[in-house]
């Protein structure tokens, strides 16, 4: 069996020799052997191809020069397998009659080359079979009562379209690179001609330099979805050129959705789609219009539990939206025990019995790990919600909590219209705070106040956390004050904040969540940066369980 | 604060705070700095690198100056065709680099990531998409890129006309190096300067363009002798005299200046003493601004980087009686095109002319085609027992990279290679 990745691939050749050729579509769990053979800050699509072929037996895989990272794969693979086939093949960039001829030449080169390696023979009439005999799906299929949602950008990931599909959405096109439809012409006479030129008709991806017409085939999709996922590979940075110009363009809801091909990224991609979706009005299952108040009971009592990586809090509230009781405890190491406890803890401060509770929904990272919850709804929606009972004029919060950071857009309705997030690397999160805390050697909640003492300006150049610890702890040997190293920490959490927020799009008035907001030197540091003053509520740690909340009460209440 | 320092600082916050204000007074302050290198040049330089830097300089400010009088081009572009225009190329990477002057490298690449553009991307493409998003720079009429080594080029280009309306020409080079690839990027080379006899309403002279070729041989064959020359003589430098280097032999190539400048440091460096350091073979781009590195090697007398493959990534004649065909062959040909197979072996022979007693690869943040193959260059130099140290950084953004890091491996490397009094 033969592996390909790209779609200009001419796989129907290898079919017409009777070859098995399969796209390689890798889901890895590390890339141990990428990392050492190449580098780490290759595409994590080429890292993961390079782990699949080493764990599978292919008898070799045809590569393309799609890129910089695959041809670098090309090269390792060719060092590493010398045995097999492993064949990188140019293809144009230009599809005007020279790059046709130019690619036919190549595919010709190929063949022969495939025929040295394994003695099989190409012939053109087999080839005109197999285009007379292919199949070619239609382009967009829509669905009625449910979420149609379009994927552009860069080649999508499986998980993306079967999250899609479990949550009750339809993939209306996804015209990346894995999804369209292969444009295959038959001309009788000169059948590979013919066929090369169907190969580099298709719709262009990024490297072509056709690609600028992109832009009115995905606008002109768009218009038939409810949203569009916008797909890119981390490290992999052509596409979010097309992003970066279109994100203005497409007036449908659009998520920029960035993946590395782990198994690992699930959890991540899984927030994020749903968050999207639940945007989209789709909230799964939670137009429970059967849940009713039991008749003549006086009081009802909904809560919202947030399970995130620091803290777990909740919030029981009663059907006159009033917070009755609320809790905030340590997140251990089992998002459920931490979770049972809490539940309990809450319950006595209210006065209450589990069973005096009509609903309950969870939120936060660790949602799905709370039995006892009716029903899930990420943080992001949940933070949203909880914002708008807080202050309706909120439109942009930034959310700072354990280990991640997010900026979020906000309707007059307190609806999220757009959301961004950094759960990738630790800085800018608590967790990082919480780092330097231990280097300067003082309790992290003493860093905030510490910070607003500061009284000469030191610059945190680094942008990832383990080099900003590296440079806290020079600065601490170059006798520098802690009150001056902590504030210039803040200052490193508030421009990386800012670029959050610019990044969703500010608009005011702005709100701060989550345990960072109780820090006061990054408050201060983040309305320096955004020139406008950050609202905080009382106990900024429970708007995601106060969220929750809401939408168990609106649940019960519709 | 002196009055440089006042100056860079006002502009930077000019551009931060009202972007169209600052261009003319960027290009007031290069125009400064051309005059500094005449009258003031930095005296830790050798004679031949202060004309050198007096040569960028005045290659940037000059052109900036006049908009019609250049194009923008990736470090690839063939200047050689945009001379016969009377045309300057002015690379994107290479005006990041200039920008930095200014210390708005990172306010241009936040705008960037702000807009969208991805965090992992290049980042002398961001720091100049950046600059463009931000409303600072002022364009000119056309811009030229390859697809040579980048995937960046082509996509940025492609952002930049669409932001600001600048068209490009494109040039798609192909990865084999054969026959049908030099026929096919001829054909491309022969379009380009239809396009610019249409855009500048100049007529383009074939006889021009051998002209500049045979300057470009001459230029390069001494350029190969200055390099010989710099492993046996101690001539003062900086990091940045290689990216000084590296845009005369892309951006001003084929040019009586450039070749003038190499000649005059042909016959220099033999007045300076002979060179008893160690003499390093750099591969890739030099981060100019690293701490550490510049106390290595600024002026040190006991390392000098003596080459790199970013100056000379193309090493033969061009034969001027065909020259869309040579210049075509030398694209196709150079270091960074085609399979890592291709560039170990150009720089194993490079190294054997050189004789470098260490090679240190920096592998810049963002470049995949750089360090995808770091570890293959790794194992090609062990088989001719040269030392190499494989360093992480950022060329240009500061956040990126961590100076205690890159000394700690730096050090480690230079004990490794056997020096014997180290200067710190």
């Amino acid at each position: 069996m033969l592996g390909y990745i790209c779609k200009y691939a001419p796989i129907e050749v290898f079919e017409a020799m009777g070859v098995e050729i399969k796209r390689i579509e890798p889901e890895v769990t590390n890339f141990n052997q990428a990392d050492m053979k190449m580098h780490p800050n290759i595409c994590s699509f080429a890292k993961g191809v390079l782990e699949d072929v080493m764990m599978h037996d292919y008898e070799g895989v045809l590569l393309t020069t799609c890129c910089d990272s695959i041809r670098r794969l090309y090269d390792v693979l060719k060092e590493e397998m010398p045995d097999k086939f492993i064949y990188i093949l140019d293809i144009p960039r230009i599809t005007k009659d020279a790059g046709i001829t130019l690619y036919e030449k190549r595919i010709r080169s190929m063949i022969k080359s495939y025929e040295d390696f394994s003695g099989k023979k190409f012939k053109e009439e087999q080839l005109a079979e197999v285009i007379k005999n292919s199949n070619q799906k239609a382009a967009i299929s829509r669905k009625k009562n449910c979420k149609n949602i379009g994927i552009v950008g860069a080649r999508a990931n499986q998980n993306i379209k079967k999250i899609l599909e479990e949550k009750g959405a339809n993939v209306a096109f996804d015209l990346t690179c894995t999804g369209l439809a292969r444009k295959l012409l038959l001309e009788e006479d000169h059948v590979l001609s013919g066929y090369t030129r169907g190969l580099l008709s298709q719709f262009p991806c990024m490297r072509m330099e056709e690609a600028a017409g992109r832009d009115a085939l995905v606008l002109k999709y768009g218009d038939s979805v409810d949203g569009i996922i916008y797909h890119t590979v981390q490290f992999c940075d052509n596409y979010a050129y097309e992003y970066a110009w279109l994100k203005d363009k497409i007036t449908k809801p659009l998520l920029l959705l960035e993946t590395d091909y782990t198994k690992q990224s699930y959890g991540q991609i899984l927030t994020r789609v749903e968050a999207f979706l639940e945007s989209l009005g789709s909230l799964n299952g939670l137009n429970a219009s059967h849940i009713k108040r039991k008749e003549g009971e006086e009081n009802m009592y909904v809560m919202g539990i947030d399970s995130g990586s620091t803290s777990t809090n909740a919030v029981i509230m009663n059907e006159k939206r009033e917070i009755v009781a609320y809790s905030v405890v340590r997140t251990g190491a089992k998002s459920g025990e931490s979770a049972e406890r809490i539940l309990q803890d809450v319950l006595d401060k209210a006065g209450l019995k589990r069973e005096d509770i009509l609903r309950i929904v969870s939120t936060g990272y660790g949602r799905v790990s709370i039995d006892f919850a009716d029903e899930n709804v990420t943080e992001i929606s949940c933070h949203g919600k909880g914002a708008h009972y807080f202050n309706p004029k909120i439109r942009t919060i930034l959310d700072i909590g354990g280990q991640d950071s997010k900026g979020i857009r906000l309707n007059e309705e307190g609806e999220v219209v757009d959301f961004v997030m950094n759960d990738k690397c630790a800085a800018g999160t608590g967790r990082f705070l919480e780092m330097i805390a231990r280097s300067l050697e003082i309790d992290i909640d003493r860093l905030g106040p510490i910070a607003l003492e500061s009284t000469e300006n030191i610059e945190i150049t680094s942008m990832c956390s383990v080099f900003a610890e590296s440079e806290v702890i020079s600065l601490i040997a170059n006798n520098k004050e802690k009150a001056d190293i902590a504030n210039g920490i803040c200052h490193a959490i508030a421009n990386k904040s800012y670029s959050l927020m610019k990044r969703v799009g500010m608009e005011p008035d702005y709100m701060m969540t989550g345990g960072v907001a109780k820090n006061p030197g990054v408050v201060r540091a983040v309305e320096e940066k955004i020139g406008a003053k950050l609202y905080i509520c009382e106990e900024p740690e429970i708007v995601g369980a106060v969220g929750a909340a809401v939408y168990a009460l609106n649940q019960v209440l519709t | 604060m002196n009055v440089v320092d006042k100056y860079i600082d006002h502009v930077r916050k000019e551009v931060v705070q009202e972007s169209d204000k600052g261009w003319e007074k960027m290009i007031l302050g290069f125009k400064a700095n051309k005059l500094r290198t005449k009258f003031l040049p930095k005296k830790n330089l050798s004679r031949g690198y202060q004309k050198l830097e007096r040569l960028m300089m005045s290659l940037v400010a000059d052109s900036l100056g006049k908009e019609d009088t250049y194009v923008w081009g990736n470090i690839f572009a063939p200047c050689e065709i945009m001379e016969c225009f009377g045309l300057k190329t002015l690379s994107v990477e290479c005006l990041s680099c200039f920008f930095t002057g200014y210390h708005l490298e990172d306010y241009f690449i936040d705008c960037a990531q702000n807009g969208g553009i991805a965090p992992t991307l290049c980042s002398y493409h961001k720091t100049f998409v950046g600059a463009v998003e931000s409303g600072a720079i002022a364009a000119p009429k056309y811009s030229v890129t390859t697809s040579l080594s980048c995937d960046g080029n082509l996509n940025t280009f492609r952002y930049l006309e669409k932001k600001l309306g600048v068209p490009f020409g494109f040039l798609d080079v192909p990865y084999a190096d054969d026959e049908d690839s030099v026929l096919y990027l001829a054909d491309q080379l022969r379009e380009l300067t239809k396009n610019l006899e249409e855009k500048f309403g100049v007529r383009f002279r074939e006889e021009k363009l051998r002209e500049i070729l045979a300057i470009e041989n001459e230029t390069r064959r001494d350029l190969k002798e200055f390099l010989r020359l710099q492993k046996e003589y101690f001539y003062p430098g900086e990091l940045i005299c290689q990216l000084y280097l590296m845009m005369g032999s892309h951006l001003l190539i084929g040019t009586e200046e450039f070749r003038d400048v190499l000649k005059f440091m042909i016959e220099d460096i033999k007045s300076y003493p002979k060179f008893t350091g160690k003499r390093i073979l750099w591969v890739h781009l030099l981060p100019f601004y690293q701490e550490s590195l510049r106390e290595y090697f600024n002026g040190n007398e006991d390392y000098q980087v003596i080459a790199s493959d970013i100056v000379l990534d193309y090493m033969e004649d061009l034969d001027v009686t065909d020259p869309f065909r040579a210049l075509s062959q030398k694209i196709i040909h150079n270091v960074f095109n085609g399979s890592y197979r291709h560039k170990a072996e150009t720089i194993a022979a490079l190294a054997k002319e050189v004789s470098p007693d260490a090679v240190i690869h920096f592998c810049h943040w963002g470049c995949k085609q750089a360090a995808g193959g770091s570890v293959l260059l790794k194992q090609e130099m062990q088989k001719l027992n040269i030392p190499m140290l494989i360093l992480d950084g950022d060329g240009i953004d500061k956040r990126n990279s961590h100076d205690g890091q890159m000394k700690t491996r730096l050090e480690a490397f230079l004990e490794l290679i056997g020096t014997e009094d180290l200067p710190c």
